[in-house]
Parts: structure tokens; C-alpha cells; sequence
């Protein structure tokens, strides 16, 4: 299973106001309020957070199907060696994933799995590769995979996890 | 405070964060924010923000985690009302 969540730093100042009151609060745990708090770049600590508990939340939805606006059930944990916050955890009720994000000044990216060795698998794909089931979940049309899709203002990420590739894990 | 009304005003307060304007033209209580009006996820909150600031209530976690769907913001905002 696989979830991702592109964000565009640009466009994202348009739609949101993160310091607004109530804000963080409502989205973050106590734990990733401090984390936010204490960073050098809260504004980017804020979307780098948010854009794991969307890709985690992606693989929740399809592994449980239910559907909530629930972000402060989704948490963010650290993990030890990563101190850059390149690679966590995010907990999702007794559900587990491990996410790597990308930071960059114009966007952060988040990938989810639920297999550490499940990171070495993802291929980008092209929107002809693409299918979509009943409920709107998108697959490969070929593997049967399962596919993620994100798209934000300037960028959009599709991907999928090929079984064949074998793992450095 | 009738249905209606807090469409009314609900209507009002999504409108800015709405990516699909033809759904938000047809909107009923079924219309789903994310789904149907393509709003952004991180979004939500500030409906849930400009929902307790407009009908001055307090929208806990577990209410807010139903707050997907025109209906369901509805019935959020006249039980917490009613409970006032």
C-alpha cells in the first residue's frame, strides 16, 4: 500500500493561514506543536508535518475505508537517526506507516508505506498507467497495484510500488 | 435556527475555500466538501475555525471528525446550539 502528498510552498501561503488562531491547535498534536515551536522554519515544519498525515491518512482510507477529518489522531513520531526528519513514523489509531519527505524551498513532499523496504519500490508512472475502481481509488492498470496520486498548484507526484524490484532492506 | 438558514450561512462561509464552482452552485446537504466541492484538506479546518467563530460554538475533535459533508456540519451546528 502507498500514500503521497505533494504540497506547493507558493500556493499554499494563498490558501492557508497557519498562524491564524486555533489553527495549529486544531491539526497538531502536543508533540508536533513543539516541534513546530521550536523550529528555525515553522512555516515549512507546519507543511512538512501536515503532507505526512495526508500521504499516512491515503493508506489508512484504503486499508479501513473510513473516511474522517482527523488530524490530530494521525501523529507524527520521530525516528531515531533521522534527524533531519527526512524518514518517520505516523501513527494512525492501532495502524503504523513510515513516511520520507522531501523539502525543498518550493515544495514538500511526502511518501507513505507501510514496509520500510516498501520506499525502494516506488516508481513514478504516467496518467496512461492509471486506473480507477468504484470507490475513486486509483491502480495500475497492468500490476493491479495500488497507485497515489497528488497534485498542488505547480506540481503532482503519481506513483505506484513495483513488487519486482528487490530491496537493499 | 432553521436548516435553511445555517445553509445560508454556510454556504457563505465555504465559498472561498471552494475548488468547483458548478458543484457549489448545486449544492444540497449531501454535497461532500472534499469530494464534491474539491476543497483542500487543509482547508477544512478554517471551515471549522469560520464555523465556531460565525455561530459562536466550540467544535470538539470528535464532532469535527464528521464535518465532511454539508449534512453533517448541519447537524453539528444545531446540536452544539442546542446544547447552549
Amino acid at each position: 500500500m502507498i500514500g503521497n502528498d505533494i504540497i506547493d510552498l507558493r500556493l499554499t501561503r494563498v490558501e492557508s493561514n497557519w498562524q491564524r488562531k486555533g489553527f495549529l491547535e486544531k491539526l497538531f498534536t502536543t508533540f508536533e506543536q513543539s516541534l513546530i515551536y521550536n523550529s528555525e522554519n515553522p512555516e515549512q515544519m507546519v507543511w512538512h508535518l501536515w503532507s505526512r498525515k495526508e500521504a499516512a491518512y491515503k493508506i489508512y482510507h484504503r486499508e479501513t475505508k473510513i473516511r474522517a477529518f482527523i488530524p490530530k489522531q494521525i501523529e507524527c513520531f520521530s525516528l531515531p537517526l533521522a534527524d533531519d526528519f527526512s524518514l518517520g513514523k505516523v501513527g494512525i489509531a492501532d495502524q503504523e506507516y513510515f513516511t520520507k519527505t522531501e523539502v525543498t524551498s518550493e515544495f514538500i513532499y511526502a511518501t507513505a508505506v507501510v514496509n520500510l523496504k516498501d520506499f525502494d519500490k516506488i516508481q513514478t508512472i504516467n496518467s496512461n498507467e492509471i486506473a480507477k475502481d468504484s470507490d475513486g481509488i486509483p491502480f495500475h492498470v497492468n500490476t493491479k497495484n495500488p497507485v497515489s496520486i497528488s497534485h498542488h498548484g505547480r506540481f503532482e507526484r503519481k506513483i505506484t510500488l513495483d513488487c519486482n524490484v528487490q530491496s537493499r532492506f | 435556527m432553521e436548516n435553511n438558514q445555517i445553509i445560508e450561512q454556510l454556504k457563505s462561509i465555504i465559498k472561498p475555500y471552494v475548488n468547483d464552482a458548478e458543484a457549489m452552485s448545486n449544492l444540497t446537504e449531501s454535497t461532500d466538501f472534499i469530494t464534491d466541492l474539491k476543497i483542500n484538506s487543509a482547508n477544512l479546518v478554517d471551515i471549522v475555525l469560520d464555523v465556531e467563530e460565525a455561530f459562536k460554538i466550540d467544535i470538539d475533535n470528535e464532532s469535527m471528525a464528521k464535518m465532511l459533508t454539508v449534512e453533517a456540519t448541519i447537524n453539528i451546528i444545531k446540536s452544539k446550539l442546542h446544547q447552549q
